[in-house]
């Protein structure tokens, strides 16, 4: 399928996804709405140089984490990059918990008294939302490299088309995309195509994969420790 | 070897005289050594100088982890930090710590297996690693600081993942009995004082790099969840400590404590251990509470959860909330470790049925980890305390200590076990005041000789659990028999050593360990049931032999030998056995250079030798069997005179032993006269150097 060709479809499944017998609560007509108007925007200049607004399948699963639970092993950062990639490399594990271990998403400020083995012992599992549309990390993409993958129709990059940018990285709120220097590409998480490694791997029972629900506007954007 | 797998290939070497910082190749260099005490042991016998003492410059000190380090291959966190051992007596010689936590997953990342550090410093100094970038920056501004306030103040400046294995004011002020610390509860002792003589505060690491899998990653996935399926709880026990639905068998002493209604209560909210089927490989982190284990039921109500290395399942470490210890006693209501630095203020007051009890012990706990770990001051295995208590109750700190000295302390407190008693102890200790806190600080062999106390009492006494050297047992004939006094022998510090009481202790029925002892040493006369140990048998000698080597393979591995072997297992499918040879598989998986069960047992050999190839050489004489490997009285006796091989005893019989030592040097290819390794073993292991170079001091049989 040529580019112009996904993007066509693209529009038409929102159009069809609009026609059909849907329950919107006012949120989802905003964004509904939105769209429409952005993707005729786009199809009406198509062929030039604007950024389409990509709609994505939502994900059929997703992780799940429980931070009371988290014994910080890092075996699930382990298991996601030996067992994917034949390497051990939490730096770009497609689940993050290092960077939380010793004092919490929120960093060092609070010193002792925050979470993490230096805090209260609560260490937070980053995991990736699977986001509904506008799914950042692919909105940013120049090229259009992060895709739905089925079964699970998780977002993921298809390093074919990455070109190693790093726009996705600054895109996702929750900064979960990973950039893989020995590739040169950006990776994220592809729920392992259904059983994902980071839960199997859990010696805790920290981790579960379940149905898809939108936790977006549940769970906060990462505060950015800068110390 | 095509693809090289495992190591990351840089040895980080930094002088601190100089400001020099280089790299060398760690395979073109070390490979033969594996890495961890393997690359420890050949630096000091390649570069520190006959006649160092521990805190001159010339001595080294080296941080090293082997080719598992920072994989997922289960308990895999530990870091050997190798040098000329400041407690070991009368004379220094070459010994090794090893401290758990990130830190050696964290040097892996940056790009190290491992770093050398050179000379001494001008003035105080901390070296940051963050990949390759590394620094020697000033410290002046942390001396005199704990080592919590110096691992906040490096994670500001190189961000909250980084690993800081930092000293206290013990290291600093040249305690020998202090530690170095990383990841708020992972110590290696003996060796903060070494740092502090360098006048290096601190060493704050992390890496953004990777540990590479040389063999194809669906067998490392296969091999990992074999290895993970043959895991106990913490120590390799295999059965649970009370009966559990899915348990043919269950051991009251076994550290397997999860069970139905047991339960981490300060956990929010709460987590029911459940019984932890040992199938449920999500749930091995639960198996094991060490709190519980060594302080009883009580116990669990403040615990939050386990803790401890990277990629190790089993949490050794226990985080306990215990919120009555902030207004008592002005102290973090949190505080985790296990064994012995669990326990460091509990083992000041008396020992059990006496002492603390209940709340009281666990808020002893509690101070002795907030003043200890922050001053990083060392226990040597409870070393210091047994002296302290000992020292007390006959009077001698009373006859040491001037009246003024003396009157400063509350003995009344002590002696009515209130923790507080430790505030003024402890950071004594860390400071070197006073006579009392310079003597204790010193290390046993060092504070008898002090006091003119004979090493005879110390030796004849086997509630000291002393055993030569100014260092202590650690798992001897209470435990194995002849194997563990064997083992005990061997090292210029206490043992460390885990391979015996992994097995013996394990919990498993004698027979189902006989019959596993029949296919891993050749006949179920190996072991014995603890107290209840047969004369010396050539099963015992391979036993042992088989001990040593494993500990040396794990510490160059970097696999625990706090866990390690696994040649047990909880699985009755599999008939309890474990697997001898998993150690080879990961190591031939992760690197790619394929090594047999027997070939990494070599390697360990070579490793073993070279520590005492360096022990005889320090020492400067040949005669280890009478000036070394020596036996404390306390063995040979029973309280109430129980003859040797009755039941119901530990003692040991002296022929018996003698014959015991000998079968040991026959398998390890050493002189049975002396001790000391033969001209061929040097040869056969690859170390015809060593003994060329030995032999022209006279030390060879």
């Amino acid at each position: 399928m040529s580019h112009q060709n996904e993007k066509c479809e693209i529009f038409e499944r929102a159009l069809d996804f609009i026609c059909l017998s849907h329950t919107f609560s006012r949120r989802d007509f905003l964004i509904i709405s939105g769209v429409t108007v952005a993707g005729i925007l786009t199809l009406g200049t198509s062929g030039g140089n604007k950024m389409p607004v990509i709609i994505m399948d939502k994900a059929e699963g997703m992780l799940i984490a429980d931070p009371t639970k988290c014994v910080g092993c890092r075996r699930c950062e382990l298991a996601c990059t030996e067992f994917n990639d034949g390497k051990a490399s939490p730096a770009t594990a497609r689940i993050k918990v290092n960077r939380n271990i010793n004092f919490g998403p929120k960093g060092i400020y609070n010193g002792q008294r925050g979470q993490g083995n230096w805090g209260n012992g609560l260490i937070t599992q980053d995991f990736c939302k699977q986001c509904p549309h506008p799914v950042p990390c692919a909105n940013s993409c120049p090229n259009d490299a992060i895709v739905v993958q089925p079964p699970t129709n998780a977002r993921v990059v298809d390093a074919n088309k990455c070109i190693g940018c790093k726009r996705c990285q600054k895109a996702c709120p929750w900064e979960m995309m990973s950039f893989d220097s020995d590739m040169n590409k950006a990776t994220k998480c592809f729920l392992c195509n259904g059983t994902p490694k980071c839960v199997e791997a859990c010696p805790a029972e920290a981790l579960g994969y379940v149905a898809w629900r939108d936790v977006t506007d549940k769970i906060p954007r990462r505060a950015i420790p800068t110390a | 070897m095509a693809k090289i797998g495992g190591w990351v290939g840089k040895i980080l070497r930094v002088d601190l005289s100089t400001g020099k910082i280089s790299t060398e190749n760690t395979i073109e260099k070390y490979k033969d050594y594996l890495g961890g005490t393997g690359i420890g042991y050949k630096v000091i016998w390649d570069e520190v100088p006959i006649g160092t003492k521990p805190f001159d410059p010339a001595n080294k000190i080296i941080f090293s982890v082997g080719p598992l380090a920072g994989t997922g291959a289960p308990c895999n966190g530990r870091t050997a930090v190798t040098t000329l051992w400041p407690t070991c007596w009368p004379k220094p010689l070459v010994a090794s710590g090893h401290m758990g936590g990130h830190f050696a997953a964290e040097l892996k990342y940056a790009g190290y297996d491992g770093i050398v550090i050179e000379g001494k410093a001008d003035h105080p100094v901390w070296l940051s690693i963050i990949d390759g970038q590394v620094q020697i920056r000033d410290a002046r501004h942390l001396w005199g600081q704990g080592i919590r306030r110096t691992t906040i103040e490096i994670a500001r400046q190189l961000g909250p993942e980084t690993s800081v294995a930092a000293i206290g004011q013990a290291g600093e002020n040249l305690v020998p009995m202090s530690v170095v610390m990383n990841s708020f509860s992972h110590s290696a002792g003996g060796v903060g004082a070494i740092m502090g003589s360098k006048n290096l505060k601190a060493i704050g690491v992390h890496g953004t790099g990777s540990v590479y899998i040389a063999g194809n990653k669906e067998e490392w996935e296969k091999i990992i969840k074999l290895h993970l399926s043959l895991l106990g709880a913490s120590n390799q026990n295999v059965v649970p400590n009370k009966p559990q639905p899915w348990a043919e068998y269950y051991a009251a002493g076994s550290r397997w404590v999860a069970s139905e209604g047991r339960r981490w209560g300060a956990a929010d909210p709460a987590i029911e251990t459940g019984a932890c089927d040992p199938h449920h490989l999500n749930r091995i982190a639960y198996r094991t509470n060490n709190a519980a284990f060594f302080l009883g039921e009580g116990a669990w109500r403040y615990t939050v959860r386990g803790n401890g290395c990277t990629a190790c399942p089993i949490r050794c470490h226990t985080m306990l909330k215990v919120p009555s210890v902030v207004s008592k006693y002005g102290i973090p209501e949190i505080g985790q470790n296990t064994c012995l630095g669990l326990l460091f203020g509990r083992l000041f007051f008396k020992p059990p049925p006496e002492g603390p009890k209940g709340q009281a012990a666990i808020e002893a706990c509690m101070v002795g980890m907030a003043l200890a770990d922050d001053f990083g001051v060392w226990c040597n295995y409870g070393q210091m305390q047994r002296d302290f208590v000992k020292l007390y109750y006959n009077d001698t700190i009373k006859s040491k200590l001037d009246d003024k000295e003396f009157k400063s302390y509350s003995w009344e407190k002590y002696e009515k076990d209130d923790p507080s008693f430790l505030f003024e102890l402890i950071p004594r200790i860390a400071r070197k005041e006073g006579e009392l806190g310079t003597a204790l600080g010193l290390g046993t062999g060092y504070l008898l000789e002090r006091w003119g106390i004979p090493e005879e009492e110390w030796m004849k006494d086997d509630s000291l659990w002393y055993w030569k050297m100014g260092h202590p047992k650690h798992h001897s004939n209470d435990d194995a028999g002849q194997c563990g006094v064997i083992v005990n022998t061997q090292y210029n510090r206490d043992s460390q050593c885990h391979s015996h009481p992994n097995f013996t202790r394990n919990g498993l029925p004698i027979d189902v360990q006989k019959r596993l002892a029949a296919e891993i040493w050749g006949s179920p006369d190996a072991v014995d049931a603890v107290g209840a140990f047969t004369p010396m048998n050539i099963y015992k000698a391979k036993m042992a032999k088989w001990s040593v080597l494993r500990k040396e393979l794990h510490d160059s591995l970097s696999l625990c030998n706090w866990m390690g072997p696994w040649v047990a297992s909880p699985l009755k499918e599999r008939g309890y056995r474990g697997e001898d040879s998993i150690e080879s598989l990961l190591y031939s998986l992760a690197t790619g250079n394929k090594k047999s069960c027997q070939e990494m047992d070599q390697v360990a050999e070579r490793i073993f030798l070279l520590h005492r190839a360096l022990t005889i050489r320090d020492m400067g004489t040949k005669e280890m069997r009478t000036r070394h490997d020596t036996i404390p009285e306390w063995v040979f006796k029973d309280s109430s005179d129980k003859a040797p091989f009755t039941k119901g005893t530990i003692r040991m019989d002296k022929d018996d032993m003698k014959i015991a030592m000998e079968m040991y040097y026959e398998e390890m290819g050493w002189d049975k006269k002396t001790g000391a390794p033969t001209s061929v073993t040097y040869q056969r292991l690859g170390l015809g150097k060593v003994a060329d170079e030995l032999n022209k001091k006279g030390l060879l049989p």
